[in-house]
């Protein structure tokens, strides 16, 4: 998906999360040369669905058709996809004479999905006929749909030419919600505490969980993506730290102290804005990708490197008496303690990272910032930031659950009492309780 | 810690002469030591660790071994006792290269250890050297198990079936076959000491030093390392060069005490001869306090 629509489809705002391109378009069709010629089909948005025209919910449709050389039009009857409904809809007929308002008069019959629409007197070359047809739905389950029918013109029933493709977006259960919610009083009350109503809007906040998920999708994807490689990096660049040659060590300490000592914000500058400069040009999130990555190796370096040296000296003693090099010792007896050691300051940092790819929004990276932001500036109303802070706490509460979780075990099995394997029998577990 | 380990001696600015030539020195040795320990020597005999002059300066001024000379044969139990500080561990640490000596020379095998030497040739020397620490030190995330697996699939390449049953057989011998699944923190101190042993064991080293095993222990705990260590000792054939204040210990097993003080081997003998009849007075004044 290119950039730019996604972009659009966040404005579209429930579009977003369905086809994250969904438009209403009407295109002009060529005309033909001896019909009634199918002008223009159009929908407009229903209430609560953002640019988008949602199916199964009332929407108002305009159909327009001029009629040509030779034809005499008695009726129209205009026949929508299974699904679609004219029941209960109200039909404004218009029928002009070149520009000028004819005194033709119409009738509307709607039944099921078509309407029959009867004029007082035949129309002739150079009319055109306008319907305006309000609360009338169109297919729950969305799609394209195209307006197709018949229509009598000297006695004869003709096929009419199908309308454009009008996109609709199916009529999901948010949309029913969003309806529901519209019709409770309760909701009403509420909206009208103007706190409650600007932050915590019932309505936003159903539209906003389901039309920001693909940018929370994409914050996820991107430290998802980033972090092996943060990891990787970063354990490189910790045992080029703790390394016993010195150009090594250098190198490390540079590349620590630099990423560590500039703000992320301004990195995420240089190498957004630097690299097109250079005619490099990487997709958004690719660049969004290695620049998180590349961020957060910094921080797990120097996490690693203090696990590293956090292990005594008693160990790297009893490895090298049983013989084994200083390779074997770091695979086999320090970086497997240390791992265990650093999980809970490294999930810390995952936290961190994780709410640092809002940042990238700054760039325009389409990510949870970023979607929430567009539908704050379409609505006017600060629901969408609250419902992006929930979408990131669903990622960071249970993390720093587990963080402390951790820490707790960690802990009590330094203190020695950590949980212990099944004993074999409970004489054994006895002698334990005796020695400790 | 990891880096700036080099094996090799600065300099010899101390006016320390030339190891001496294999077979007269085993020759000298035997005549010295012959009164001196219970040892039997095997005819034309030669020792397995010879310390010669060994000198060990920390940060170019505190002297901790200041002439240190020693041997020890194959299969002799060496205590060596001594007030704290006195240079124990570090003429201990110096014979597995775990600190670098400053001067003098160690033989082991009659091949000198001291000097250039490679990486890969301290690892294979190490390896005939085991060595037990008074804080245990046991791989935490191994069980008791693994500890004892490491060594021999890491480093003597065993397969994992092979490593297994010399672990639990190891595990056995020091009386915690039951305890091959726990990890060291499930474990007492005491259990954690024999695993440490077993660990050392199972890698068939000809030597293994004790750097005080029992001196981390409750009470309670120490008599059980004791006894692996005994057993060791008198089943095992195993040369045990073994740093301790258990004078009990050190009188029923060893079969040369070592008395050492001020970075010097001051006096030794038998344990008869070093317990009962001392002949220095800094000797008697030592196990005077102790007793
Ligand atoms: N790494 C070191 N750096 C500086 N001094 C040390 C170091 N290791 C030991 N020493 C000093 O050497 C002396 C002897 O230590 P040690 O061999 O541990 O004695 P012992 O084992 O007999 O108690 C002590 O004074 C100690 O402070
Ligand atoms: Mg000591």
């Amino acid at each position: 998906m290119d950039k730019t629509s996604i972009r659009m489809g966040a404005r579209s705002v429930v579009a977003a999360f369905v086809l994250a391109l969904a438009f209403a378009l009407a295109c002009a069709l060529p005309s033909g040369a001896f019909a009634l010629t199918t002008g223009s089909a159009t929908a407009k948005p229903n209430e609560d669905g953002g640019s988008s025209v949602i199916g199964g919910l009332p929407t108002r449709l305009t159909w327009e058709a001029t009629a040509d050389k030779g034809d005499s039009v008695e009726s129209v009857e205009l026949v929508l996809p299974e699904g679609g409904s004219f029941d209960s809809s109200t039909t404004k007929i218009t029928t002009l004479k070149g520009l000028e308002r004819s005194k033709v008069e119409g009738e509307a019959t709607p039944q099921g999905n078509k309407l029959t629409v009867k004029f007082s007197e035949p129309l002739v070359d150079g009319y055109l006929i306008r319907l305006e047809i309000t609360d009338m739905h169109f297919p729950s389950e969305g799609g394209s749909v195209v307006v197709g029918g018949t229509y009598v013109s000297n006695g004869e029933t003709k096929q009419l030419q199908d309308s454009a493709p009008i996109e609709t977006i199916p009529n999901t259960l948010v949309q029913g919600i969003v309806n529901w919610l519209d019709h409770q009083p309760w909701v009403q009350a509420w909206n009208s505490n103007q706190f409650l109503g600007m932050f915590f809007k019932p309505q936003l906040i159903v539209t906003s969980l389901f039309s920001l998920l693909p940018g929370w999708f994409v914050c996820l994807g991107i430290v998802i993506a980033s972090y092996p490689f943060a990891v990787v990096l970063g354990l490189v660049f910790a045992l080029m730290k703790v390394s016993r040659f010195k150009l090594l060590r250098a190198i490390a300490i540079v590349y620590i102290n630099v990423l560590r000592g500039t703000p992320l914000f301004l990195q995420i500058y240089i190498v957004f804005f630097g690299l097109p400069m250079m005619n490099i040009n990487i997709d958004n999130v690719i660049l969004g990708i290695i620049v998180m990555a590349v961020n957060s190796s910094a921080y797990l370096a120097e996490i690693f490197r203090a696990g590293i040296e956090s292990i005594p000296a008693g160990q790297y003693e009893a490895a090298s008496s049983l013989g084994m090099g200083h390779l074997q010792t770091m695979v086999n007896i320090i970086l497997p303690q240390t791992v265990r050691r650093v999980i809970p300051t490294v999930t810390s940092d995952f936290i961190t990272a994780f709410k640092d790819t809002s940042l990238l929004s700054s760039v325009g990276v389409m990510e949870l910032m970023m979607f929430s932001k567009n539908l704050t500036s379409i609505t006017g109303n600060m629901t969408p930031y609250v419902t992006a802070g929930i979408f990131y706490l669903i990622v960071t509460l249970p993390l720093i659950k587990v963080v402390t979780v951790i820490e707790k075990r960690i802990a009590r099995s330094e203190r020695g009492s950590g949980p212990r394997p099944k004993a074999k029998t409970a004489v054994a577990k006895e002698e334990v309780a005796d020695a400790v | 810690m990891l880096s700036k380990k080099r094996m090799h001696l600065p300099n010899n600015t101390h006016d320390v002469p030339p190891a001496l030539d294999a077979e007269e020195a085993a020759r000298a040795a035997h005549e010295r030591d012959k009164s001196l320990t219970k040892h039997h020597f095997e005819p034309h005999e030669h020792p397995c660790v010879r310390i010669e002059h060994l000198v060990k300066t920390f940060d170019g001024e505190t002297q901790v071994l200041t002439d240190v000379n020693l041997t020890v044969w194959p299969g002799e139990v060496v205590c060596v006792l001594g007030p704290s500080g006195s240079g124990k561990s570090t003429m201990l640490r110096c014979i597995n290269l775990l600190e670098t000596p400053t001067a003098g020379h160690i033989l082991i095998e009659d091949k000198e250890i001291t000097g250039h030497l490679l990486q890969a040739e301290v690892n294979k020397l190490r390896q005939n050297l085991g060595m037990v620490f008074q804080s245990f030190n046991l791989f935490p995330h191994l069980t008791a198990k693994g500890n004892v697996m490491i060594g021999q699939t890491k480093v003597l390449k065993k397969s994992k079936e092979e490593a297994e049953a010399e672990a639990l057989k190891q595990l056995e011998a020091v009386g915690l076959l039951d305890r091959a699944d726990y990890k060291p923190a499930q474990l007492s101190g005491g259990q954690q000491q024999r695993v440490a042993i077993a660990r050392a064991v199972a890698m068939h080293p000809d030597i293994i030093l004790f750097d005080e095993p029992t001196s981390a222990l409750d009470p309670e705990l120490v008599r059980g390392v004791l006894d692996v260590m005994r057993r060791l000792a008198e089943h095992g054939g195993m040369t045990m060069i073994v740093v301790t204040h258990e004078m009990g210990f050190a009188r029923e097993v060893a079969d040369r005490v070592v008395f050492m003080e001020g970075g010097v081997v001051v006096e030794q003998g038998t344990p008869e001869q070093v317990f009962d009849n001392p002949q220095h007075k800094r000797t008697a004044e030592f196990l005077g306090s102790i007793d």
